[in-house]
């Protein structure tokens, strides 16, 4: 068979682990829990990993294994898990790799949730997270120690859509034999290669884009196997017999496998039909996205746009050499007043009012009275999220019919 | 002849054999996700049709497929 080399071919050809005994075009969903075997020792060599078969779905599916198997086409992945939602993918990798009296190195800008769970849950388990700025190396340098585990970084922080340099902060932590997580959930895998920027594990919310825009919960663990795991305290002694497999031994054998956050097959479905999509939609979503943020940027009642595509961004140049053409689809823009950004909210009338992302549908939120409210105002000013800013995440509308509703929307707000 | 451990079980085979034939020979399901370790350690794929098994070699077929291993 011709060896695909396109983006789209690979994840529609990808092939399925075992044929298909009806030969479906689309991986059937197996939604059974168990799976029989033909005999005590070929139950016995499943369970050592000695054969090709599924026992339990909690641990592995053909629908979910087949949705892996096309995210590992694209990506050049050594391994590739699916969870039940991109935080059970934060916090798998977390567990993974942290213990009581160890530490993370994270930016205070991060995704709402992932940030309370690196400042709060975790620290009740006596893992630290030390914050500090991930644009700065000697800032990171400076907070590194010998019992720190891993940097966590956002490729594109929501909602502030700042972008860090990242062959320089991998370059930082390999220096100090630390991997580097990456959450590319911002910019998908057809628009950002997370290997060849030294990312080691990306973990993705592939709820957002991936799933087809916003069908089901999902998140993906994708295992570069770049890093060196014998550097790690944890997982030293499983390298041993498990070289560059260490990790992920570590996760299906016990993190993944007890903390039980599993796809479900009937996501892991919807999930692979997405896929198949994501580069015409996220392509579509992402120019929607910089013509709008030069449009806003015309209109006298707002008073900032910023978007990292956008000529004069602190970080067009960056994004622009990791990302392409495509830096993510999502802007955020001020009006003078909290109450200004509720009145626009509320004259919209196609786009929606709603918290995810990624979308097909255009989806706009106040971030400071929603996804951040658990937060007092000075902490929210801290993290770079203030009560005159909205959030726009570009659906695949036609762009015409988003400027109009823009409009009419701003013609209404003072 | 001479005899190896493969996935923990003793085999009396011809040495030396390539990794390759030790697949045709035990029959491996799905040999393109097999991983294989040879004495502990693993070898890389584009090897398999070079590297020679001797007698006391221990040899372990697993399955790191998928997204995943099954182990």
């Amino acid at each position: 068979m011709l060896k695909p080399k396109g983006f789209t071919t690979k994840i529609i050809h990808t092939p399925y682990a075992k044929e298909d005994v009806n030969h479906a075009l689309h991986q059937p969903i197996y939604s059974n829990a168990a799976y029989d075997f033909e005999s005590a020792e070929q139950m016995e060599l499943a369970f050592q990993g000695r054969l090709p078969v599924h026992a339990y779905s909690r641990i592995t599916n053909p629908t979910v294994e087949n949705f892996e198997l096309r995210i590992k086409q694209i990506t050049g992945a050594l391994n590739v898990t699916a969870l039940s939602s991109g935080m059970a993918a934060v916090s798998n990798v977390i567990f993974l790799l942290a213990s009581a009296g160890t530490n993370i190195i994270a930016s205070r800008h991060l995704f709402g949730n992932t940030y309370v769970f690196l400042e709060s849950t975790i620290r009740e388990f006596g893992i630290e997270t030390r914050f500090c700025d991930l644009t700065n190396q000697e800032e990171v340098k400076a907070n590194i120690d010998s019992n720190t585990v891993a940097i966590f970084v956002e490729t594109i922080t929501n909602p502030q859509l700042e972008v860090v340099d990242l062959k320089s902060l991998s370059q930082t932590a390999h220096e100090q034999n630390i991997p580097l997580i990456a959450d590319s959930t911002l910019t998908p895998p057809n628009v950002f290669n997370a290997k060849d920027f030294g990312v080691d594990i990306e973990v993705i919310s592939s709820t957002k884009c991936i799933s087809g825009g916003g069908t089901s919960i999902g998140g993906l663990i994708i295992d570069y196997g770049t890093f060196s795991w014998s550097k790690s305290k944890k997982l030293a002694i499983l390298t041993k017999k498990f070289g560059p497999y260490a990790f992920n031994y570590k996760l299906r054998r016990e993190i993944f496998r007890n903390l039980g956050a599993c796809m479900s097959p009937f996501a892991a479905y919807l999930q692979s039909l997405g896929l198949e999509t994501l580069q015409m939609r996220f392509e579509k979503a992402a120019i929607n996205c910089r013509e709008l943020a030069r449009f806003l940027e015309e209109q006298p009642q707002v008073t900032a746009v910023n978007y990292p595509g956008k000529e004069g961004s602190t970080f067009h140049e960056i994004s622009e050499l990791q990302f392409g053409d495509y830096p993510g689809a999502m802007l955020t823009f001020d009006f003078a007043t909290r109450e200004a950004c509720f009145t626009f909210m509320n004259n919209l009338e196609l786009i929606r009012r709603a918290t995810n992302v990624y979308d097909n549908k255009t989806l706009i939120l106040h971030p400071a009275s929603t996804i951040y409210c658990d937060f007092d105002r000075e902490t929210r000013e801290a993290l770079h999220v203030y009560d005159t800013t909205l959030r726009l995440s570009l659906g695949i509308e036609d762009l015409e019919d988003l400027k109009s509703d823009l409009l009419q929307a701003l013609n209404k707000t003072e | 002849m001479g005899s190896i451990l493969v996935n923990g079980k003793a085999q009396e085979v011809e040495v030396p054999v390539s990794l390759i034939e030790l697949i045709r020979n035990n029959k491996v399901e799905q040999p393109e996700m097999v991983s294989i370790q040879v004495n502990g350690e693993f070898v890389d794929r584009d090897s398999f049709e070079t590297t020679q098994i001797n007698a006391n070699d221990e040899v372990d077929f697993l399955y790191f497929m998928g997204g995943g291993s099954r182990c």
